[in-house]
């Protein structure tokens, strides 16, 4: 290296690598599941068209697929809500759990309401319990600066022995033997939109949300301030913006919307609270808000494709010997690539050159 | 009964000690590893297989380390080289290996969740003559297996190592200073994905516990969690891990307790929020006191 | 062979040749050469913003020069880090203490060259003899056992000079040692550096404080605006005349006042705050700014003035005293009410708090106006409005871009400032709290900027301007107040001293 060339080297990132930034982490989990397919001894192609036509083949195949995204959008969206105020909020799938009971708890507690009261007094029951469910660690983040990944985390695991608590003794159906609530009255159930497929009028609401997240995100006052905020909290603060109530607010709101996701399921799908009763839909709601990058429409489409691969397992194995499982490889694999600094491998490999 | 209890509690601790341990010298050296659970899983898959193929526990024992300790290191990697968030990372790999473990049993053997192998070999039981006979210490002494004689040998040495080793020294000061221990000439870096492999062949080896020491069989949910439980015992301890393994035992007391009291009119699945719940208080008197003395301060 | 004596080079340790480092517009470090003898004690004067710790960072290996050379045994040498300077006997103690907390100062004196046994054991007794032998030389005597975060600081800083001796580093970079320290460990540190250097050592002493400069040196090298000033010997240097090449000539063309100073904007009565370790800062500060008047705080850094800004902002804490802006009683107030009120506060470190540099300049520029009607109604921001304020606003104080919607970030360094100082001008506010309003920023934008603040002083507004470029407050001040040690020392209104005069006030002298 000669001497008067020794300026810091700062790295010039190509324009193409930012308008790429999203699809490199899925490339990379499709080609990571690609090797397991391959080691299992499948093609891969074969695998990922197959799930395609599964996934989007036919009107009732899409609208298996919109049903299965419908919780993710909501579980996206309220990971990403906390996302946008700094605050990392991993206890999402806590508050499905208890808002889904919530919502199943007055679904079949107040039986005698017309449905023009029943449905939306369950959802507001679900959406208030999973924005309590926030509450204390989001008071904990803002007013003491304790680490809300860890208590976000812990929640998790509380709610899901807290409700199944509730399910065996409390609340267990009457002459039920497993961990299951009785079931909701009718009048409780969110219509259908095209039976016999199980979309319903969540994917409606989910969609709704997402409008609103992006208005919100991009037209409100507020929703300027939580912006600014989780980019840089000390430019906010001196602006004036109240972070830590901010913070607040905004955990408050992803666990709305997170017991909302619980409570949609529970009205939508299950028709009742069981044990078990999310397959994890808050932590693939994490690599939802992260592959869309915040934005509505990339929350949209991440949600759509991880519905997409979660529809499309389940059915593949009808058709082929592929294990179900190469959808969670997927999932997890996006999750790691899409917060990895992908450019440092290109980086590095310019600089060996 | 009270006997039992005690054996049980002793059985259940083993696990979520080894586990425990190893994800405090990660976090030592500056990575709190939430994928714990996802090397147990692959130790605990990966024991079962060799035992059954050799027929020798040591032998399994060693894939299980080995399994896990490669997790770690693919964790470590996505961490140290691609600066990726750790948290994020953990949360994928618990979903990814968790997914690869099914895949893997559902390609290979054809089944569904579980395995069960002929000819595993199981982990040994020592049974101490005489000290077996007496109450309690009997419970507590006698009739485990080596892993459990190992898990608790490893706490003095884990003080040992921490305090009076070099590398133990160079990991503290890395996870406490990288920047300083990088100007004095350390690689940060590589120490922490030392520590992280070594977290992975402790959770490795706690999933064989489960595997081969406990049940005989692997369960995809084998694990139950445990891999969140030593972490919480290493929250709760503080790093510290005579503190560390008292609350890996008490949650070893909690586990014996609730599945003892199953059908007694004792919830169970209160009992299991407590680990938990521990943590938050523990996190919140820390923050307070932190607090407090800074008010002191000034 | 050749003799030490017939290569002369030989006898410069560590030095700098023609060392010239450029952030965007501006020149950190222009062609700086000093030569620190083997076995001398080498001071670097300079102001803040001299351009000191650039040159620190790059004898560190930390960063790179764009042009010129490191010298070392006096051949042009590179370091690629702190590391590899480090393992060339170059160290440096660091001004925010590098040691590792959770470790005892036995341990982090021994850190990355522990004596070990063949198992990988820390040899505790040898480390603890070592320990001694160092402790004999400093002349001190230190509790081995103690965690990092117990030891008081002056412990601190010696063991980490025993530390760079430990590893056996023959060149001492001290940047500001004595900022943390009472005046008697201050003289125990002058001692020991002393002592060190008659062992054959050599010392970079990096400081602003002349006093400890002259008991201390041998060499005196002044910096300023990123330029040798003078190095000359300690013989021939003294008090006055470092604190004039420290200050330089100053080309201040006072402006003058349009109007009379009007009512108190600000009123400071009997304020009393602590700075971040909890030390008292301020005690009983006074302080009034008037409408229509710049009122410039000079000062050393860190003798009061963050916290007179933390005070006026309400973005620190304050243990007594009143604060009113325009007669109306803000202490207890948050800086959102307080903005409300007819507060602005431009911060001196734009790229952590005067901006959001990822966020586009639009917003930064209504970021703190976004609720007023004009821009939101209902919670709702007024797009267009917003598009048409901001492109006015910007057009006016000449922000060069491409678009408002690109990133403030992308903006240079002048650029960028000036959307900070248009966005706190905007709306007229009562009073401004302007801290280092030019720093990093281009000659042109300087002017610019002095222009904005001055137009706006004329059209009624209260400055009250904290700043380290003594050019810059005797150019738009109307008063200068001069802090030491958090106390006032003197006040000078425009064009009545001379600078030697506030020099010497900044420096702690009695107003004559």
């Amino acid at each position: 290296m000669s001497d008067h060339a020794v300026g810091t080297p700062s790295f010039e990132r190509p324009a193409w690598l930012g308008m790429l930034e999203p699809l490199g982490p899925l490339v990379a989990a499709f080609v990571v599941a690609g090797l397991v397919l391959l080691a299992a001894g499948h093609n891969p192609l074969e695998v990922y068209m197959l799930l395609a036509t599964e996934a989007f083949g036919s009107s009732r195949r899409i609208a298996a697929t919109l049903s299965a995204a419908t919780p993710l959008i909501l579980t996206g969206l309220a990971t990403a809500v906390a996302f946008r105020a700094g605050a990392f909020n991993v206890g999402v799938e806590g508050c499905i759990f208890v808002g889904g009971l919530a919502a199943a708890y007055v679904g079949f507690t107040f039986a005698g309401l017309p449905a023009a009261l029943l449905l939306p007094f369950a959802l507001v029951a679900a959406v208030v319990v999973g924005s309590l469910w926030m509450l204390v660690p989001g008071l904990l983040k803002a007013r003491l600066d304790v680490d809300e990944v860890v208590t976000t985390l812990m929640l998790n695991f509380i709610a899901i022995s807290l409700t199944a608590w509730l399910v065996n003794g409390p609340l267990l159906a009457p002459g039920s033997a497993n961990s299951a609530t009785p079931m909701i009255a009718e009048a409780a159930r969110l219509p259908k939109l095209m039976p016999p497929s199980t979309l319903n009028a969540g994917f409606l609401i989910a969609i709704a949300l997402l409008g609103l997240y992006a208005l919100w995100g991009n037209r409100t006052a507020l929703g300027f301030e939580t912006r600014i905020a989780g980019m840089n909290p000390r430019f906010a603060t001196a602006s004036g913006i109240d972070v830590p109530m901010l913070v607040i607010k905004m955990m408050l709101l992803s666990g709305a919307i997170g017991g909302l996701a619980g409570g949609i399921h529970a009205l939508g799908n299950v028709g009742r609270f069981v044990a078990g009763f999310s397959p994890g839909y808050g932590f693939t709601g994490i690599a939802v808000a992260l592959l869309g990058r915040g934005s509505a429409l990339g929350i949209f489409l991440a949600a759509l494709l991880f519905g997409a691969l979660a529809n499309a397992g389940a059915t593949i194995q009808f058709f082929s010997d592929v294990p179900i499982e190469i959808v969670d490889i997927l999932q997890g694999t996006v999750m790691v690539f899409a917060v990895a600094q992908l450019g440092r491998l290109i980086v590095r490999r310019r600089k060996a050159a | 009964m009270i006997d039992n209890i005690i054996h049980a509690a002793v059985v259940m601790t083993t696990p979520v000690l080894l586990a425990a341990l190893g994800g405090l010298i990660n976090r030592v050296g500056g990575i709190v590893n939430i994928g714990l659970d996802s090397m147990m899983l692959a130790g605990a898959l990966f024991g079962l297989i060799v035992a059954s193929m050799t027929g020798s526990w040591p032998v399994a024992l060693l894939a299980a380390a080995a399994a896990g300790g490669v997790v770690g290191l693919a964790m470590s990697l996505a961490v140290t080289r691609l600066q990726a968030n750790e948290i994020i990372v953990g949360l994928g790999f618990l979903v990814a290996v968790a997914g690869l473990v099914r895949f893997f049993l559902s390609a290979a053997y054809g089944s569904s969740g579980t395995l069960s192998l002929p000819d595993v070999a199981r982990l040994p039981r020592i049974d101490i003559p005489l000290v077996a006979d007496i109450p309690v210490l009997g419970a507590i002494l006698s009739g485990h297996d080596p892993l459990t004689w190992a898990a608790w040998a490893m706490v003095p040495v884990t003080v040992w190592f921490l305090a009076r080793t070099r590398l133990g020294l160079r990991l503290r000061a890395v996870g406490a200073a990288p920047q300083a221990a990088r100007a004095l000439g350390l690689n940060p870096l590589m120490l922490r994905d030392l520590s992280t492999v070594y977290a992975g062949i402790m959770s490795g080896l706690a999933g064989a516990s489960l595997s081969i020491g406990v049940v005989g069989i692997f369960n995809e949910g084998i694990t139950a969690g445990r891999g969140f439980i030593a972490l919480a015992a290493f929250y709760f301890g503080r790093n510290r891990p005579w503190a560390t393994a008292a609350c890996a035992l008490l949650f070893g007391f909690f586990d014996a307790f609730q599945i003892r009291m199953q059908g007694r009119g004792v919830p169970a699945e209160l009992v299991q929020t407590l680990p938990y719940l521990m943590v938050i208080v523990v996190l919140t008197a820390v923050a307070l006191a932190g607090r407090r003395a800074k008010a002191r301060r000034a | 062979m050749q003799l030490a004596e017939t290569t002369p080079d030989r006898t410069v340790r560590l030095g700098a040749q023609g060392v010239t480092r450029r952030f965007g517009p501006v020149l950190a470090n222009d062609a700086i050469d000093f030569r620190a003898l083997r076995g001398t004690v080498h001071a670097i004067v300079g102001g803040n913003g001299a351009g000191k710790s650039t040159l620190m960072r790059i004898l560190q290996g930390v960063d790179r020069p764009d042009s010129g050379v490191i010298l070392l045994d006096g051949a042009p040498a590179i370091f690629a880090g702190p590391a590899d300077a480090f393992a060339r006997g170059v160290g440096m103690v660091h001004q925010e203490f590098m040691l590792a907390p959770g470790l005892t100062l036995l341990e982090n004196l021994v850190l990355a060259a522990e004596p070990v046994d063949g198992f990988g054991r820390i040899d505790r007794t040898a480390a603890l003899a070592k320990a001694r032998a160092l402790e004999a030389l400093a002349g001190v005597s230190l509790d081995w056992d103690t965690p990092v975060e117990n030891a008081p600081v002056h412990v601190r800083q010696i063991v980490e000079i025993l530390r760079l001796l430990y590893r056996g580093a023959d060149v001492l970079i001290l940047d500001e040692p004595t900022a943390v320290l009472a005046p008697a460990q201050v003289r125990e540190l002058i001692a020991l550096l002393r002592k060190l250097r008659d062992e054959g050592r050599t010392i970079l002493f990096i400081s602003h404080k002349l006093d400890e400069v002259l008991a201390v040196a041998d060499e005196i090298t002044v910096i300023r605006n990123g330029r040798v000033v003078a190095s000359l010997p300690r013989s021939s240097a003294s008090r006055d005349s470092l604190a004039e090449m420290m200050i330089g000539e100053v080309l201040a063309r006072p402006q003058p006042r349009a109007a009379a100073a009007g009512a108190p904007m600000l009123q400071v009565t009997g304020l009393s705050a602590r700075d971040l370790r909890g030390h008292a800062a301020l005690t009983k500060f006074d302080l009034t700014v008037r409408a229509g008047e710049i009122v410039g705080i000079a000062g050393v850094a860190g003798n009061g003035q963050d916290e007179i800004v933390a005070a006026a902002t309400g973005l620190g804490r304050i243990d007594a005293g009143s604060i009113r802006l325009d007669g109306i009683e803000i202490a207890g107030l948050t800086l959102a009410q307080r903005r409300s009120l007819g507060l602005a506060y431009l911060s001196p470190d734009r790229a952590a708090e005067g901006l959001c540099l990822a966020a586009p300049i639009a917003e930064n520029a209504i970021a703190g106006h976004h609720r007023k009607p004009e821009l939101c109604s209902h919670g709702v921001l007024r797009r267009k409005a917003i598009a048409r304020h901001v492109a006015a606003l910007l057009d006016r104080y000449s922000v060069k871009r491409a678009s408002d919607r690109q990133p403030a970030g992308s903006l240079s360094g002048g650029n960028q400032q000036r959307v900070a100082v248009a966005r706190e001008l905007d709306g007229e506010p009562k009073l401004l709290v302007a801290c280092q309003p030019t720093r990093g920023v281009d000659i042109r934008g300087i002017d610019f900027i002095h222009r904005c603040l001055i137009d706006y002083r004329d059209r009624g507004g209260a400055v009250l301007l904290v700043s380290e470029e003594l050019e810059e407050l005797v150019t738009l001040s109307d008063r200068i107040v001069v802090v030491y040690g958090g106390r006032i020392t003197g006040e000078v209104a425009r064009g009545t001293a001379g600078l030697e005069e506030i020099g010497r006030l900044m420096l702690g002298g009695k107003a004559a």
